[in-house]
């Protein structure tokens, strides 16, 4: 149910380390806002949605996944338009779908794995602070992963309910039972992690 | 953290993501469809109290950034930070902190039902609105380069939404603080 939006290919983008796409990713970000010229933010944008198709994501797929945000980009460059001029609108709806596109480019050829691989590594010099421990964060993600499905199916539960007493549902009456009864497992999740010496220093 | 506290962090998260898969609610007063993740955002701050609340919220985050898609309306991945509402985003986490901030110190177990609600109603329009608009609008202000004062005023359609939700919030909160009290116990 909780499926990555990482495909499965080996373009450029797929073979380059994490870090590399990460940081050309900020590279571009900053680029994008410093230039404000229309002959080189269109062909940036050009350039982005090449590399996004190019991943081996198929069109509409990679339009069903960018729809929601091109759309409050949308929204934007429109307001510009309204308010201000065609070339202002221009300006921020090339600079703001170029970046939006090269992000979705590094989010389609990352693998969830290599990206915790990635943060572990990132969290590495803070573990020496005792701010956070890695291990503990790669833990809480894989929990959140095993325990949605679950919890979802609970909530259909609890509207079935319900339904079997020709009761309404209502985000409060279903809201409450949800976390309460969900919280109430942490105890034994927690016993079953300690029993099992996951967390051993 | 404990390893209770963690769990706790996980599933907290795990209730935001499943939040964001219900369908949007639409209310007949207001012209945008409600999605229940931003109330998530609210009752980690108020249940959980500020540092496991605004943890949960990070990790929903996180989950985002490394490409799973557990945003309402399957959205996820980085294009989500690059787009101009990706101020909110940072400002849950904030808002989530605030919220159980104001919770912790002023929830008190022994208080009369009228207190708590007050307390839970503050908590969620303080750190739940107030802070997350703080961080939302100046970003998505500075993203739309000229027209920064039109979207800013435009944003406040959101408001009306987020006063119901900081209200099921507080009445949610107050119901949980009375069946499973978490808060007293702090990370």
């Amino acid at each position: 149910m909780l499926n990555g939006l990482d495909i499965e290919g080996d373009s450029p983008l797929h073979l380059m380390p994490v870090r590399g796409k990460l940081v050309l990713l900020f590279a571009a970000a900053i680029g994008l806002f410093i230039v404000s010229d229309l002959r080189i933010l269109v062909p940036a944008l050009g350039l982005s949605a090449i590399l996004y198709l190019s991943t081996g994501i198929g069109f509409r797929e990679a339009l069903r996944r960018v729809r929601f945000v091109l759309f409050t980009v949308l929204l934007v460059a429109a307001a510009n338009y309204a308010f201000h001029s065609l070339h202002e609108a221009l300006v921020v709806f090339c600079r703001l779908s170029a970046l939006v596109l090269l992000a979705a480019a590094v989010t389609a050829t990352t693998s969830i794995s290599a990206f915790m691989d990635e943060i572990t590594r990132l969290l590495t010099p803070l573990e020496r602070f005792g701010f956070v421990r890695a291990a503990d964060v790669s833990l809480a993600v894989g929990l959140v992963i095993r325990f949605v499905p679950e919890i979802f199916a609970r909530y259909g539960e609890i509207t079935d309910a319900h339904r079997a007493r020709g009761l309404p549902v209502r985000p409060l009456t279903t809201l409450v039972p949800l976390i309460i009864l969900t919280l109430k497992d942490a105890d034994t999740i927690a016993m079953a992690i300690d029993a099992r010496g996951f967390r051993r220093h | 953290m404990t390893t209770r506290d963690i769990v706790l962090v996980a599933l907290f998260a795990a209730i935001i993501v499943v939040l964001g898969l219900l369908p949007p609610l639409t209310l007949g007063f207001i012209p945008v469809p409600i999605t229940a993740q931003t109330l998530g955002v609210m009752l980690a701050g108020c249940i959980l109290g500020a540092r496991r609340g605004a943890a949960a919220v990070l990790l929903v985050l996180l989950l985002v950034a490394i490409g799973l898609p557990v945003l309402s309306g399957g959205r996820g991945g980085l294009a989500v930070f690059a787009g101009p509402t990706a101020g909110y985003l940072v400002g849950w986490f904030f808002g989530a902190y605030v919220c159980g901030l104001i919770a912790e110190r002023f929830a008190k177990e022994d208080q009369p039902e009228l207190a708590q609600f007050l307390t839970f109603l503050a908590a969620s329009v303080v750190g739940g609105i107030a802070v997350v608009y703080l961080f939302g609008v100046p970003w998505l202000a500075y993203m739309s380069g000229k027209a920064f004062f039109e979207t800013a005023l435009a944003s406040l359609v959101f408001v009306p939404g987020d006063l119901i939700k900081a209200f099921v919030a507080m009445l949610a909160g107050r119901a949980v603080l009375a069946g499973y009290p978490l808060l007293p116990q702090r990370a």
